[in-house]
């Protein structure tokens, strides 16, 4: 692109986005309501996502030991599980500390071992695995391991926690989606009027010899500052609320907010670079029927 | 040659067969009239031209190069190479004189030392001096042509095409902007102009041919035509 045609480029596009003032505002706005959704969505999914993260990984096998094993086959039975594929960690847990864990739960006033006389508890292995959808594939395998006598990895909630992980996620994304549509939609629309208004020009251009993008051109410009107008007008209004979100409330369902800077900035970034995107987009689908000349 | 068609044939997608097996050459330099009543198939000849549109069967050459087998990317470059004059104008209402033809520049990507240069010079050649920065409306019908002549002229095409050039002007207006495109012939500009006005092609004494429901019926040295 020729400087002295960037100019002419930028010229026509403001005077067609003047010219259309109402509608401009209008495309500009609703892009802004659309990246504001889509950001909102976003930041819900994130967080949902980081409550999901921390939720999965607190899921675990916990492997129960024979009662009678020396500390060497204790020692071996731990050597067994860490050869498993995909364990991550494996933590003994003696007896008496899950006692003291237990006595902790009831609290002070209630004296757990009077009543129940001697410990009945067992030893224990909590283990985690790599990627925790795969507990139940380790379960089984240490449930072979000698000396486990049983496992137990919250069989059935699992399941369920990771089906309606993976709900969230595919229901946000198929909102995500249709939110984008319809903002190309109206884009295609505004550029599609501005086009219309001009299509004598156009075919004028196009027969004295106008290149296909020189004609073009302009509309992007249009169609690109309305994405990016209207979606620095979303990420601004997003990132003020959630900030404040951030500052006043802190947590959600006892999980801390992301609030990651480095994170945040770029989901900012990427929303504002989503909204070019639309524009041209949507520039792109009015644009080529009217340059077949 | 300049251009030379060889049995074109144009079917529209409505079925309408609007030229027939047309074969003919035009020579640089030359000043070609195109007669034929309404419909006859001038404008559609004239469209394949500059490849608004393209022939069902045949072969066209521009400049010796084929327009039939003409890439997308490469028709900017023959229009170039052509100027269309229209019997409308299609002057842009919102610019000026000087303003319109420098568009035509502008969009061919010339420089603006090119532009400051050839619109005074071409404003001149049509005779319009002191109406540069008058906007269409302002003009007379005659004058509205002078500036579409003038745009026309201001990439120095190889060839004029104008179509019905004088159809919305009255006879004493259609003899100026005659004698304007005589002149341009003149200077060595091939001139080729569809029209319907007798008068006009019988005074110009120049090359005619003459179309009937698509077909070449006649094909006259000096200002004869049949029909
Ligand atoms: N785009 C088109 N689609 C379908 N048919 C067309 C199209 N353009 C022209 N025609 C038909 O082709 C035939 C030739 O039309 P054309 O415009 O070439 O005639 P013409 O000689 O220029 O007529 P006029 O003197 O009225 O301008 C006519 O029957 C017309 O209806
Ligand atoms: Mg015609």
């Amino acid at each position: 692109m020729k400087p002295a045609n960037a100019i002419y480029f930028i010229r026509e596009a403001a005077q067609s986005l003047s010219r259309n003032r109402v509608l401009s505002f209008a495309t500009i706005t609703t892009v802004a309501v659309s990246i504001l959704i889509l950001g909102i969505a976003l930041l819900m999914t994130i967080n949902a996502g980081n409550i999901m993260n921390r939720l999965e990984s607190d899921v675990q096998v916990i492997a129960f030991l024979d009662k009678n094993l020396n500390s060497s086959e204790i020692s071996a039975v731990k050597r067994n599980i860490e050869k498993i594929d995909g364990v991550k960690s494996v933590k003994f847990v003696s007896r008496d500390e899950a006692l003291k864990k237990l006595q902790e739960s009831y609290g002070k006033d209630y004296d757990l071992k009077a009543t129940i006389g001697k410990n009945p508890l067992p030893n224990t292995f909590d283990v985690k695995a790599k990627d925790p959808h795969q507990v139940a594939v380790i379960a089984t395998k240490i449930n072979k391991i000698n000396g486990v006598y049983k496992v137990n990895y919250g069989q059935g909630v699992v399941e369920r926690l990771f089906q309606v992980t993976r709900w969230v996620r595919v229901v946000s994304i198929a909102f995500i989606i249709l939110l984008a549509a319809g903002a190309v939609f109206l884009i295609a629309t505004t550029i599609r009027l501005a086009i219309f208004a001009r299509r004598k020009e156009i075919y004028l251009m196009k027969l004295i010899g106008a290149t296909d993008w020189f004609v073009r051109w302009p509309f992007f410009i249009e169609g690109m500052f309305m994405g990016i107008s209207g979606s620095l007008i979303a990420v601004l209004l997003l990132a003020l609320g959630y900030n404040s979100l951030v500052s006043r409330i802190g947590t959600i369902f006892f999980m801390p907010l992301v609030s990651d800077p480095h994170l945040l900035s770029q989901l900012y970034l990427s929303l504002i670079g989503i909204g070019a995107l639309l524009g041209m987009l949507g520039t792109y689908i009015s644009i080529n029927r009217f340059l077949k000349v | 040659m300049l251009v030379q068609f060889y049995n074109v044939s144009k079917k529209y997608d409505n079925g309408v067969i609007a030229l027939n097996d047309v074969s003919l050459k035009i020579d640089r330099g030359e000043f070609l009239f195109l007669m034929g009543q309404s419909g006859a198939g001038k404008s559609t000849l004239v469209k394949l031209l500059f490849r608004e549109e393209l022939p069902t069967r045949g072969q066209i050459f521009v400049a010796s190069r084929s327009i039939v087998r003409m890439k997308r990317s490469d028709i900017p470059k023959l229009r170039r190479n052509i100027g269309i004059i229209f019997q409308d104008f299609k002057l842009l209402e919102t610019k000026t004189v000087k303003e319109n033809i420098a568009f035509a520049m502008q969009v061919v990507g010339a420089s603006k030392k090119d532009m400051q240069v050839r619109v005074p010079e071409v404003i001149k050649m049509v005779g319009l001096q002191g109406r540069e920065d008058s906007f269409p409306s302002q003009l007379s019908g005659g004058e509205q042509q002078r500036v579409g002549i003038a745009r026309a002229l201001a990439n120095r095409p190889l060839v004029l095409i104008a179509d019905e050039p004088t159809g919305n002007l009255d006879l004493e207006t259609a003899q100026e902007i005659m004698q304007l495109l005589y002149d341009i012939n003149r200077l060595g500009t091939t001139v080729i102009m569809a029209t319907h006005a007798r008068e006009l092609v019988k005074a110009a004494n120049k090359r005619v041919i003459t179309l009937d429901k698509g077909k070449l019926v006649s094909d006259m040295p000096s200002g004869e035509y049949l029909l």
